[in-house]
């Protein structure tokens, strides 16, 4: 019942809000869920923590908006291209840090966003410190641009993002690499004891991480117009899609979907209603409120809904 | 988790749930439903957006001007015996004595918030036209945002060349850009040479190997062959080198009249040092880029900043050299408790730019504020800047925009360029290492 409801909502929400600033939000919704989503594959399920899914974010957002600026390459093809690159270089860093544990592979996800960060702003041909503005061409689904004030067109492509996402992760819990993603979690040894190759599963569960985050940047170059190192290469973006996933529930197929809901709510709402006072009341809010769940729900608001079934039954 | 702590923490929890809730509600709520057409109507308030970085790393610059602007509406609002538009008349008299509404938002420094507040702030909060936002990819999109929904967007403080060479409709900038802040260092060359009948011939270019650095060098290479000086040597250097003992003993070699210079504070004092240590006077050291003034600068260099040219948007001196504009330096300073700077300074303007525009239009249709905007025609005498008026060209941009150069007098920057304005006569060639002892 519950997820019908859902799709429902989802569904109908731009037809029942019409004005662009509350379909923006929608569109902000779907598309950090998507990324936290993400991120989920490898903090929640595998259980290794990347603080570094930004330059998956911005390797899709560069790719696409710099073939369609120079090459005039269309957008879709952009955004398969950069999620090949990003698979890249997640296998690149996969690679060599997979073997090692623990906190390596957080510092080097850490690590090789900086420095692909650093190579953009230094860079003349990728825009430099100044970005990248995308061309205008004709608003179509083939040239995935929706001009004009309503976003719903751009608010449904990236709700078919978040569902093949999902659906994605859904397959991916009931399977085989499922179960080998959450024993490599619960015991690394313990999973390799039994035969589990740790380095090669960690290493899928984080291309597809970079797959979909790669996805999530493309939507947002396309979405925004104009992309920037600041924006779409900064650790803030990392650490977002972080505390989404780990407020929703970590290791939960709705739970990243929850975090996104929630947290987006709660800094538009306050930015919104206190940020023009320029006295960062709206941020301190939203600081306390991110720490009130951290005390009280520990495991995320899936937790708190699933100690609420629990009562019931 | 046992059930007892379930029980105390569930009803804050969902109290808090129930309050954002309501919060997205009324965010996402217009305040104003739209009637449509208002042109003629007699308004009592109109409404403008302004939309500044006030939280994140920009949050001070955003605040400071946040406060010009304030202050511009309290002028425009109240009765106050300046001679700038619409000081004296309560309101805008063009509207029957409407006062004008602030509607201010915090984009945090984020493009796409920029973009998404514009359409909240015109949509939802009912403005009629936006003055922002400071840094230049916010301005970016933002004033895309406003292009699309047909909305005036004026802004004050955005340096990016490439924003007024966009074809928008609806964006005008009333400040300089870079090329106006490079341009005005040779200007001051070409003044310094003509009315002061100085030498200058030669020219040595430093500056980081970053893209703001490149550029600006690359601009000033090109003014240089246009107004015929000529470029001896050119170093650029990575951002926080460690040693600078070549670059140095090479330009001593070339001996250029003057050095341009783009560094932040802690290269800048390593190259002026390793200058001292190797006793390289030129005639004049031309600073841009933050390094130059920073008052780091000056408490690691203390005397030997002594002399330094630099460019700014604003000086608190120019103030000193115009009545009105001191009792309104003066008037920022009672209110806010700091002093006026070139931030407040230039949305202050940038916003009373569009107030007269409004006013001159009569009502508050886009398009006929849109038209008075293009006609826009300030004097100089009616502005705190010192410039030489207010008048856009075709692509939005003011063709009277520009710097000033300031230059260092026992620590403080004092107003040399343009000589109208000056506070102090220009020290040309600046004193010797020697001399400042």
């Amino acid at each position: 019942m519950l997820p019908v409801a859902v799709a429902v909502i989802a569904l109908v929400y731009p037809k029942v809000f019409r004005l662009p600033y509350p379909q923006h939000v929608g569109v902000l919704v779907c598309m950090n869920a998507l990324m936290a989503v993400a991120w989920n594959i490898t903090g929640g399920y595998t259980g290794q923590v990347a603080l570094g899914n930004t330059v998956f974010f911005g390797i899709g957002a560069y790719t696409s908006s710099l073939l369609l600026r120079d090459f005039g390459v269309n957008p879709w093809i952009g955004m398969l291209a950069g999620m090949a690159l990003s698979m890249i270089a997640a296998v690149v860093l996969g690679y060599t840090t997979f073997r090692l544990r623990g906190y390596y592979f957080t510092i080097a996800c850490i690590a090789l966003a900086e420095i692909v960060s650093a190579i953009v702003v230094n860079t003349r041909r990728l825009g430099g410190a100044v970005g990248v503005t995308v061309p205008i061409r004709e608003a179509s689904l083939i040239n995935f641009q929706f001009h004009g004030t309503n976003k719903a067109p751009y608010y449904y492509t990236i709700l078919t993002f978040l569902a093949i996402a999902l659906l994605v992760v859904y397959k991916m819990e009931r399977s085989k690499l499922g179960y080998y993603f959450r024993a490599i979690r619960e015991d690394e040894d313990g999973a390799r004891a039994l035969g589990v190759n740790a380095a090669q599963y960690k290493l899928i569960a984080f291309m597809m991480s970079a797959l979909f985050t790669s996805m999530a940047g493309t939507f947002y170059a396309q979405y925004v117009m104009f992309i920037d190192p600041m924006s779409v290469l900064a650790q803030p973006v990392s650490v977002s899609m972080c505390l989404m996933a780990v407020l929703g529930g970590l290791g939960t197929l709705w739970g990243p979907v929850l975090g996104a809901l929630t947290l987006i709510g709660i800094s538009e709402a306050t930015r919104v209603t206190l940020g023009g006072t320029g006295q960062a009341v709206d941020l301190m809010l939203y600081g306390l409120l991110v720490m009130l769940f951290a005390v009280f729900q520990p495991k995320g608001l899936m937790g708190m809904f699933g100690r609420l079934k629990a009562r019931k039954e | 988790m046992r059930i007892g702590s379930v029980k105390r923490s569930l009803p804050i929890l969902l109290t808090i749930m129930l309050v954002i809730a309501s919060m997205v509600l009324g965010a996402c709520t217009p305040k104003t439903p739209e009637e449509g057409d208002q042109t003629g109507k007699e308004v009592d308030t109109v409404k403008i957006g302004i939309l500044y970085p006030l939280s994140g790393v920009a949050a001070n610059v955003g605040l400071d001007s946040k406060y010009g602007i304030e202050l511009a509406v309290e002028i425009i609002n109240g009765s106050y015996d300046f001679n700038l538009p619409l000081a004296k008349e309560e309101g805008l008299p063009g509207l029957g004595g409407a006062k004008v509404e602030l509607v201010v938002a915090d984009h945090q420094g984020l493009p796409e918030k920029g973009q998404s507040e514009v359409e909240r702030l015109v949509t939802q909060e009912g403005v009629v036209g936006i003055v922002g936002c400071y840094l230049s990819s916010v301005t970016q999109t933002a004033s895309q945002a406003a292009e699309r929904l047909g909305i005036p967007f004026v802004n004050g403080s955005s340096s990016a060349i490439g924003l007024t060479e966009r074809g928008l409709k609806w964006f005008f900038r009333t400040g300089p850009h870079d090329a106006h802040i490079v341009g005005n260092l040779f200007d001051l060359m070409d003044d310094v040479r003509a009315e002061k009948g100085k030498e200058i011939l030669t020219i040595g270019l430093i500056h980081e190997n970053t893209l703001q650095g490149a550029d600006m060098g690359d601009m000033a290479q090109k003014l240089a062959d246009e107004r015929g000086y000529e470029v001896v040597c050119r170093f650029p250097f990575p951002p926080g080198s460690s040693d600078v003992t070549s670059e140095v003993q090479s330009l001593k070699a070339k001996d250029p009249d003057v050095i341009i210079m783009q560094a932040q504070t802690p290269d800048a004092v390593l190259f002026m040092k390793t200058m001292k240590q190797f006793d390289y006077n030129p005639d004049a050291v031309l600073g841009y880029g933050a390094g130059f003034v920073d008052p780091k600068f000056f408490e690691v260099f203390g005397k030997n900043a002594e002399g330094v040219i630099t460019k700014a948007a604003w000086a608190l001196d120019i103030a000193e050299k115009r009545e009105d504009t001191k009792r309104i330096a003066d008037m920022f300073r009672e209110k806010f408790n700091q002093e006026m700077t070139e931030n407040s300074s230039r949305n202050f303007t940038a916003f009373l730019t569009l107030a007269e525009a409004i006013n001159r239009a009569g009502s508050t249709d886009p398009e006929a504020i849109r038209q008075a905007l293009i006609e826009t025609d300030i004097p100089g005498d009616q502005l705190i800047m010192p410039w030489e008026g207010i008048k856009f060209d075709s692509s939005g941009q003011n063709i009277y925009a520009s710097g000033v150069c300031t230059q260092v007098f026992n620590g403080i920057h004092r107003t040399v360029w343009p000589f109208p304005f000056a506070s102090e006569e220009i020290v040309w060639p600046r004193p010797n290492w020697s001399e400042l002892e």
